[in-house]
């Protein structure tokens, strides 16, 4: 095709990446510094998450699997610290934090000095929430918790033995938990949770992934096997019920505009194919 | 006293006659291989090492994340048939083949297989097992990285992705495309389907990777087993439909069933 | 079959059938809590998987060193100086966490300042990928490609949070694609998907399946399959 004559059509169709990534961090980091506070729906999974939680008797023991890595920070990460506000705000309930994830410790110090809950909750560590660390092996990890928890671990992420914290008294096995929550960037491990803890246990199963993931994970939802499933990207709603707008209230304007910035690019894209093909330029 | 736990009498039931099924396929395939149907990604190999020959640049192949002993192995096994293959192709045109390696545990298998692919066709010497198998990390996105670098300096004309893969579908999809490789992927992994979908030039879906390597290599055992993966997706269906049929009538049996 | 290839499928079938009894049967004695007895040996044979688990990210580690060390004695042009760094790195980290500890704030700020920025870095790239990705593959070529098209456009639209907010039908629209088209779709991928993780148990389990295994001698495979 020669150059010189390149008609519109052409060039829409043919926009280089360096101009589609050109805007696209326009869009990115625009909202970031000056927040359009658009509207934040909130949708039914988030509602449900959140009425699960609000339902817990006191008493009640949680598990959480921190089992992201760090790619997944930036999504992930708001919507943990969200669920951990929304713990600690209601009292009562016990934390008990794993990770399947090698860098769940690390994360999870991250979304602690972010929280704050000494500070801002009175809670107390080792006796409102605690951290029992990594567990390799993702889904073997995952069956030996529920079987046996005391066998799997005896320790917590620093190394102290588990007998010195109170919040570990009467925890032995899945049986112990009354709520499973897992934030995860593989699928291993929030399909693993379905199968050796839901299907063996039954115990009832909030789950947290990747946008992209939440797709594959619907099956699993829409067969009872997840109560909530919801996505790291829906973080600003779950923000906006606990009334900790943070991190993820602020995404939200940037993935509004990304994602109309990506429907012009389709719809662009397909108008000058379109008028190429009409005047003749079809070649 | 109960022996069988109630709950999962029909799952126990359901996976003995899945592996009768396979068993008994697996041997009634050494008699005669079963046909399969088409599977235009698998076709167009030839096509796509012919072009590397042509362009003379290499072929690179990946089985993505995963190691042999987690739940994606059978796709990571599935992706060393179709390297088997490919590499016997690579040998016969004459181009260099480069596999990424993300899990140290696969690389004495991988160089095997493309050992064997040289020395059959009367080659030994050409093979390079440096250049050809290549450990680059076993973390995602360093090893994402590294396929991204060898991409952007060697160049391949064909870009093979067989396996388990995770968010470095994407990456891999995009910068092979832009560097005008031709590509083929396929994988069970139903998060990263729709992204080769939308970038790859052929595309295998779920569980056509694993009939993959019994289509090439006709191997009776592997065409055996997807024979009865076969039957029991036919008896899967069956409940599928009779379970939708009487549960719109109102009856709760295939339910209750499934339940046992 | 051979002693190499005979032992290790003997414990593949010996701790598959014990996991797989106490998933199914509850076999005589039971204990008074109700667990019979492949409950302990379960439990101990995950305990064991955990602990080869943790094994293997050594190995790993062992492996690095391997490889990138032979990429730095024999000067392997335009690698050489990054497997170099590579070790280097592996070594300030193994010492940072050995010494103050793994979660120690010094470890801590070594992760956060590096590996977590660059994974994060990385992962985010993919967002400008998927757009150029979307931009030039979701095009009307066809009548499944301008499915593909429309399908799209309606997701991408109900997915950003605002817009649901001005056109409640994208959410409606959107709530059918996502729990009737594609959850029927997954569903398909997923009972084929756990058709071959079956399918593999049961040929690893009976020594027809030896790939886990690593390199053996043609004796040892059993003469493979006739075809």
């Amino acid at each position: 095709m020669s150059g010189q004559d390149k008609s519109i059509w052409d060039t829409l169709e043919n926009i280089p990446r360096e101009v589609l990534y050109g805007i696209l961090i326009v869009v990115f980091v625009f909202p970031m510094v000056y927040p359009l506070g658009l509207p934040v729906p909130i949708s039914e999974n988030v509602r449900k998450w959140y009425r699960t939680i609000d339902e817990l008797p006191s008493g009640s023991v949680v598990l959480i699997d921190f089992g992201y890595s760090g790619g997944g920070e930036p999504e992930l990460g708001p919507m943990a610290v969200a669920v951990y506000h929304h713990l600690f705000k209601k009292g009562g309930i016990k934390v008990i934090c794993m990770s399947t994830s090698i860098e769940g410790p690390q994360l999870w110090d991250k979304a602690m000095a972010e929280i704050r809950p000494e500070q801002r909750y009175g809670a107390q560590y080792g006796v409102d929430y605690i951290n029992i660390g990594y567990i390799a092996g993702t889904e073997t990890a995952m069956a030996a918790v529920g079987k046996d928890l005391r066998a799997t671990t005896s320790t917590e992420y620093k190394g102290n033995s588990l007998d010195q914290y109170s919040i570990m008294d009467g925890i032995v096995d899945a049986t112990s938990f009354d709520l499973l929550i897992c934030y995860t960037t593989g699928g291993d491990q929030s399909e693993g949770w379905v199968r050796q803890w839901f299907t063996v246990y039954e115990t009832p199963y909030l789950c947290s992934v990747l946008a992209m993931m939440v797709p594959t994970m619907l099956p699993y939802q829409n067969a009872g096997q997840i109560v909530s499933l919801t996505s790291g990207a829906q973080a600003g709603e779950m923000e906006s019920l606990v009334k900790m707008p943070a991190r993820g209230i602020k995404s939200a304007d940037v993935i509004t505009l990304t994602h109309i910035l990506c429907l012009i690019y389709v719809v662009v894209g397909n108008v000058a194919q379109i008028g190429k093909k009409s005047s003749g330029g079809g070649r | 006293m109960a022996i069988l736990v109630t709950g999962r009498i029909f799952a126990l039931a359901m996976l003995i006659l899945i592996w009768i099924f396979i068993l008994w396929n697996m041997e009634e395939a050494k008699k005669q291989l079963p046909s399969f149907r088409k599977l235009t990604g698998l076709d167009a190999l030839p096509e796509m090492v012919g072009r590397a020959a042509e362009m003379n640049r290499p072929v690179h192949f990946t089985t993505g994340l995963g190691s042999l002993t987690t739940t994606v192995a059978p796709q990571l096994v599935a992706g060393l048939a179709v390297l088997a293959h490919v590499a016997e192709l690579c040998v016969n045109y004459g181009v260099k083949i480069i596999y990424s390696v993300y899990q140290p545990q696969v690389m004495p298998i991988a160089t095997e297989l493309i050992k064997e692919a040289y020395v059959t066709a009367g080659k030994p010497e050409e093979f390079h097992a440096e250049e050809s198998v290549r450990f680059l990390s076993d973390q995602q996105f360093a090893y994402a990285s590294a396929v991204q670098g060898i991409a952007e300096r060697e160049r391949p004309a064909a870009n093979i992705m067989i396996g388990p893969f995770y968010a470095e579908s994407m990456l891999f999809a995009e910068t092979f495309n832009r560097i005008g490789s031709i590509q083929l992927a396929g994988t069970a992994r139903g998060y990263q389907i729709p992204f080769f979908a939308i970038i790859c030039d052929y595309l295998l879906i779920g569980e056509e990777i694993y009939a993959a390597g019994a289509y090439l290599s006709k191997d009776a055992m592997q065409a055996g087993t997807i024979r009865g993966q076969d039957y029991g997706k036919a008896v899967a269906l069956i409940l599928i439909i009779l379970g939708v049929l009487m549960t719109a009538v109102g009856s709760s049996f295939i339910v209750d069933l499934l339940g046992m | 079959m051979t002693v190499r290839k005979t032992i290790p499928v003997v414990i593949v079938f010996v701790v598959a059938v014990v996991v797989m009894m106490d998933y199914f049967l509850v076999l005589p004695p039971v204990s008074e809590a109700g667990k019979s007895w492949t409950s302990g040996a379960v439990t101990n044979i995950q305990n064991w998987g955990i602990i080869l688990s943790a094994f293997a990210l050594g190995f790993g580690a062992v492996n690095l060193f391997y490889f990138h060390s032979r990429h730095i004695s024999r000067r392997t042009p335009g690698q050489w100086m990054y497997s170099l760094w590579l070790l280097i790195v592996i070594v300030i980290f193994t010492v940072i966490g050995v010494s103050m500890g793994a979660t120690s704030d010094g470890y801590s700020w070594l992760y956060n300042a590096s590996f977590f920025a660059l994974s994060a870095t990385v992962y985010s790239s993919l967002g400008f990928y998927m757009t150029s990705g979307l931009y030039r593959a979701l095009r009307f070529k066809n009548l499944e490609s301008g499915i593909f098209v429309v399908v799209g456009l309606v997701v991408l639209a109900r997915n950003a949070p605002a817009l649901t907010v001005y056109f409640p039908a994208l959410g409606v629209w959107g709530s059918f694609i996502s729990d009737v088209l594609t959850t029927s779709a997954q569903r398909g991928i997923m009972i084929g998907g756990a058709l071959g993780a079956i399918s593999l148990g049961i040929r690893t389990m009976t020594g027809r399946e030896t790939g886990f295994l690593g390199k053996l001698t043609e004796e040892e495979k059993g003469g493979g399959a006739v075809a």
